[in-house]
């Protein structure tokens, strides 16, 4: 089954890939709820096409410090990619760039299809509704209760109060705070915390989910459930890219390894 | 299975088993669009504010209308009346001169002479047929001279009419000349209220504006986020709009309910003058001048909110 979704352009031909028959995705916090209950299909791009391309892509920042020099990778759709490399080697810069958030100095970046540095704001505004984004301090708000902070990005596409809430339901159930729906994330553990920014992220079912640093602040039990819930999205079909330092976990969740030095390409171990 | 209204994904009901029971009673209070953000002290105090002012513009408008009330049928048909007494009137010609001197002046119309008789039964008529004695009034009233005026703010066209008259031995009716300058006066004041009022809309604009401020500081996380999540820009700033256009009306609802003590308290004393003020004139220039101060101050606050990290 294919299809042309509303945001895909030409190049960008969207696969709706009906996941409830594929096994699996099973998490341990929430028995009896498939990530195929709540991601049923999650729209992908053609094979051919991969998901984020970049050539010789240079990041100079206004002060004159050159952030990203002559990155040329491609990652295909339905990859799970750590992104590592000390503090400073560009990770973030990269990160932010894929969702419009600084554009490149020079060279090529496209993402779904689109090509970020010729990109208006409309088209950007598009990019980063296809984009779950899961941010190391989470950056929950706590004036909200969880129910408002997983609904925040169905409710700036539109969706009406009465659908959210049994969407919101769904994903909290699947990440194991459904009884959580009306706290407040001051109520919350870290690792509660940071599984509602989880939610968050994969509530408007994206195709791409990126995570910078996820797991920093997180003991080492609650890192790799965190890493269980990201690896189950991805095995639905989500493109992962996660920067991070806790090299432990390339280990126990093996994915593609991009290594980043001084903002130069340093590796890239599929 | 159902279809999400963007038609992009596929939601199967079916995945979910074993919810816990958690109530739906709690009303949500999502941020963006048409949805207001909750109102704080910061709120409660920007509507006292521009509350004290739009009171203050209320209460001058109030004071002008009693004016406009009390010179009342002046301004539209402004008369001069001079008066000849009959010791001078009797002198030959006098009074002929006196109205050919009077109509001389360039911006008086015309003069009318009024005899003593027309004089009488207009004043038996203004005391109501007070059954005076006709014949006695007559020769006690002077000679009139009713003068129209082209101009009367002319500079110098009073002392013109008074010099006139003095050569003569006749004097001008002074609360007439009073009520004519009330009118140049009021004419000028209306500008200066105008002009209050402007002045007033801009500082309750910049309070509006300053409150609203605070709140988008304090709100920037959230802003931040909605633009990271791929909101559009209205979805972003509409909700501080709106909440500065109800300010703006709840203030100026206040303002008006507090202006009618003053009506209440003035009310005796200004019948006496034959003015009586209508509040209910106020209240949707109040209403719609509350609500654009809010929005113009809405604006000003989120015509700059960026979020750096965002930035498209």
């Amino acid at each position: 089954m294919s299809c042309k979704s509303a945001g895909c352009n030409a190049l960008l031909f969207c696969h709706r890939i009906a996941l409830g028959g594929i096994a699996g995705g099973t998490c341990t916090s929430s028995p009896g709820v498939t990530l195929a209950g709540v991601m049923a299909t999650v729209a992908v791009m053609s094979h051919e096409q991969p998901l984020i391309q970049m050539q010789h892509l240079m990041l100079r920042y206004p002060t004159g410090k050159i952030a990203l020099s002559g990155i040329t990778l491609e990652i295909p759709q339905g990859q799970f990619v750590y992104m590592i490399g000390e503090s400073g080697a560009g990770k973030s810069s990269l990160m932010r760039m894929f969702y419009g958030g600084i554009r490149p100095t020079s060279g090529t970046l496209i993402v779904q299809g689109l090509d970020m540095r010729d990109a208006n704001d409309a088209k950007v505004r598009d990019i980063r509704r296809r984009t779950g984004i899961i941010f190391q301090d989470h950056r929950l708000l706590f004036s909200r209760t969880v129910f408002e902070n997983v609904a925040l990005p169905l409710r700036v596409q539109g969706w009406q109060t009465e659908r959210l809430i049994p969407r919101v339901r769904k994903v909290l159930t699947y990440v194991g705070l459904a009884d959580r729906l009306w706290s407040y994330p001051e109520a919350l553990s870290g690792g509660e915390q940071q599984r509602v920014a989880i939610a968050r992220a994969m509530t408007a079912n994206p195709p791409l989910i990126l995570a910078d640093e996820p797991t920093g602040n997180l003991d080492a039990d609650t890192a790799r459930r965190v890493l269980d819930y990201l690896m189950d999205l991805n095995r639905h079909g989500a493109t992962v890219i996660m920067a991070t330092h806790d090299l432990h976990l390339l280990e126990s969740h093996p994915g593609r390894v991009i290594q980043l030095h001084g903002g130069m390409l340093a590796g890239d171990n599929w | 299975m159902s279809m999400d209204p963007m038609n992009r994904q596929v939601i199967d009901t079916h995945g979910v088993s074993a919810q816990p029971h958690v109530p739906d009673q709690v009303h949500p209070r999502l941020p963006g669009g048409f949805n207001l953000p909750p109102f704080g002290i910061h709120q409660v105090l920007a509507v006292v504010i521009v509350c004290i002012a739009l009171w203050a513009v209320g209460a001058i408008w109030l004071g002008l209308q009693a004016a406009n009330q009390w010179v009342g049928s002046w301004q539209q048909d402004i008369h001069i009346h001079v008066y000849l007494s009959d010791d001078h009137g009797s002198a030959a010609g006098s009074a002929d001169k006196l109205q050919e001197a009077l109509q001389t002046i360039s911006q008086v119309a015309s003069v009318r002479r009024i005899s003593a008789e027309e004089a009488a039964a207009w004043m038996q008529g203004w005391l109501h047929d007070a059954d005076l004695e006709t014949g006695e009034l007559v020769k006690r009233l002077p000679l009139t001279f009713e003068l129209s005026l082209t101009d009367e703010n002319a500079p110098f066209l009073f002392d013109d009419i008074r010099d006139a008259a003095s050569r003569f031995g006749a004097r001008v009716n002074e609360d007439e000349v009073n009520l004519a300058r009330a009118h140049y006066w009021l004419s000028k004041a209306s500008w200066l209220v105008w002009f209050a009022s402007l002045v007033l809309a801009l500082a309750m604009a910049l309070i509006i504006s300053n409150t609203l401020r605070m709140t988008l500081l304090a709100r920037a996380d959230e802003i931040h986020l909605m633009r990271l999540l791929g909101a559009k820009e209205w979805f972003v700033r509409m909700p501080f709009i709106l909440e500065g256009m109800v300010l703006g009306v709840a203030a100026g609802v206040a303002a008006w309910i507090l202006l009618w003590p003053i009506d209440l308290f003035s009310r005796e004393w200004l019948l006496t003058m034959q003015v009586e003020l209508s509040l209910w004139l106020l209240l949707p220039a109040l209403l719609i001048g509350g609500g654009v101060v809010g929005t113009v101050g809405a604006l000003i606050a989120t015509a700059r909110v960026v979020s750096a990290e965002t930035a498209a």
